[in-house]
């Protein structure tokens, strides 16, 4: 399965991740990646921790979905898909995506398309702990517009 | 429906969840059968066995198995035990010995596993005190007898026999509620709630939109949380609409907008 997604609460290595991608592959020209961490200031500065809840099951299918949906756009040679959940602090990563194609448009592209589509359609959701208490993240706005911005004319 | 709850959605194996579960007494009673000669059976009531008390023993090994589980089965939570009590009952219609385990505890979850280990380590060490007289000794029949307490409510083997003699149809429909819904992040929180089972028998259908109708009807805070704008929802975990049909067997989940990345 060229393909992978993962929803687990242990940290991620970049490297190993690329890593097990091109593993004995000579096809592949092009790896881009993404990695978010969790920032100290979102809605309310001083966030301490979050804490990511999903759906267990439908995260991984819809995350796989996602990825499905980029290969019929680019022509790419594997993607991963890592999202972290339960209690993160600041500085933790949070989520990984790594593509692989043989050139770098299309993995560059894939990869913007993959995490602008995760933002909006993966059932995960947020809840920050900041020194004024706790409160659940609410979705944005620009998350929606960057998404719209690959819907096919 | 009925699912693995100890396989992930990857099918992995997992420890499920319980810290949301509601405390409960619950009591489970578990059963084995030994089945020997008649002369090991008369060894084993009139005392006179090389080793010693056996149905003593057995009864404390029972107890003792009981408080083990957790080491023994991988994906069974450590529970404290508030009772164990092992019976053994000699029975010259076998021949043989018929061991009752029963376990209690107020907590999460249930103590089937405890109550079948104690049944089962009763049996073993019934063999293990006899098996030099008699090595032909079958333990058998080790089941479940009953549950009480918890979510899936009161429960016994003799009732599921009788379900099980029925139409299939029947027995689903015997099964209960037949719609899973469940709420997540803010929507849980308010509710103080992650999931509700709604009737709904085999054949017949609904409508999302009918379904939140039918939800809100409960008052609140059902209604409150169910009015929120931008409210999502997925019917058997794929994103889903108000005009959606939902059918027997099906899982409902509403969510808010989510934020994940």
């Amino acid at each position: 399965m060229m393909n992978q997604v993962r929803v687990q609460t242990e940290n991620f290595n970049l490297g190993l991740e690329v890593d097990s991608l091109t593993a004995g592959r000579t096809d592949i020209g092009a790896v881009t990646s993404f990695v978010g961490y969790v920032r100290d200031f979102n809605e309310r500065p001083e966030v301490e921790a979050l804490t990511l809840e999903h759906y267990p099951g439908m995260t991984e299918a819809q995350l796989m979905q996602i990825a499905d949906e980029a290969d019929q756009r680019w022509p790419l040679q594997g993607m991963r898909i890592v999202h972290r959940v339960g209690r993160l602090e600041p500085g933790d990563q949070i989520v990984l995506v790594v593509v692989a194609s043989a050139h770098r448009q299309a993995a560059f592209e894939a990869c913007h398309f993959v995490m602008d589509y995760l933002k909006t359609r993966a059932p995960f959701w947020k809840k920050e702990h900041t020194a004024s208490g706790d409160y659940w993240v609410s979705a944005r706005d620009s998350d929606s517009h960057a998404a719209k911005r690959w819907e096919k004319k | 429906m009925n699912k693995l709850t100890h396989l992930d959605a990857r099918g992995q194996a997992r420890m499920v969840d319980v810290s949301e579960k509601k405390v409960t007494a619950r009591t489970a009673t578990a059963s084995a059968r030994v089945r020997m000669s008649a002369a090991t059976l008369q060894h084993i009531v009139e005392g006179t066995h090389a080793k010693g008390d056996v149905l003593a023993t057995a009864r404390i090994a029972g107890i003792q198995a009981a408080k083990r589980t957790p080491d023994l089965i991988p994906l069974c939570h450590p529970l404290m035990l508030s009772k164990v009590t092992v019976d053994l009952i000699p029975d010259a219609s076998l021949p043989g010995v018929l061991v009752e385990a029963t376990c209690k505890l107020a907590g999460q979850t249930g103590v089937e596993m405890e109550a079948l280990t104690a049944a089962s380590v009763a049996a073993l060490t019934l063999y293990d005190m006899c098996k030099a007289v008699d090595k032909g000794m079958v333990i058998e029949d080790i089941k479940v007898l009953e549950k009480t307490g918890g979510k899936s409510g009161d429960w016994t083997y003799e009732s599921m026999q009788h379900a099980d003699s029925k139409p299939v149809v029947e027995t689903k429909t015997a099964v209960g509620p037949q719609l899973q819904v469940r709420f997540f992040a803010e929507l849980r929180e308010a509710l103080s709630e992650d999931e509700l089972s709604v009737e709904l028998g085999e054949g017949e259908e609904t409508t999302v939109a009918a379904l939140i109708e039918q939800i809100k009807a409960k008052g609140e805070p059902w209604a409150t949380v169910l009015n929120r704008p931008n409210l999502l929802v997925a019917v058997n975990r794929e994103m889903s609409h108000p005009d959606s049909v939902v059918r027997f067997g099906d899982e409902v989940a509403f969510f808010p907008p989510v934020t994940g990345g």
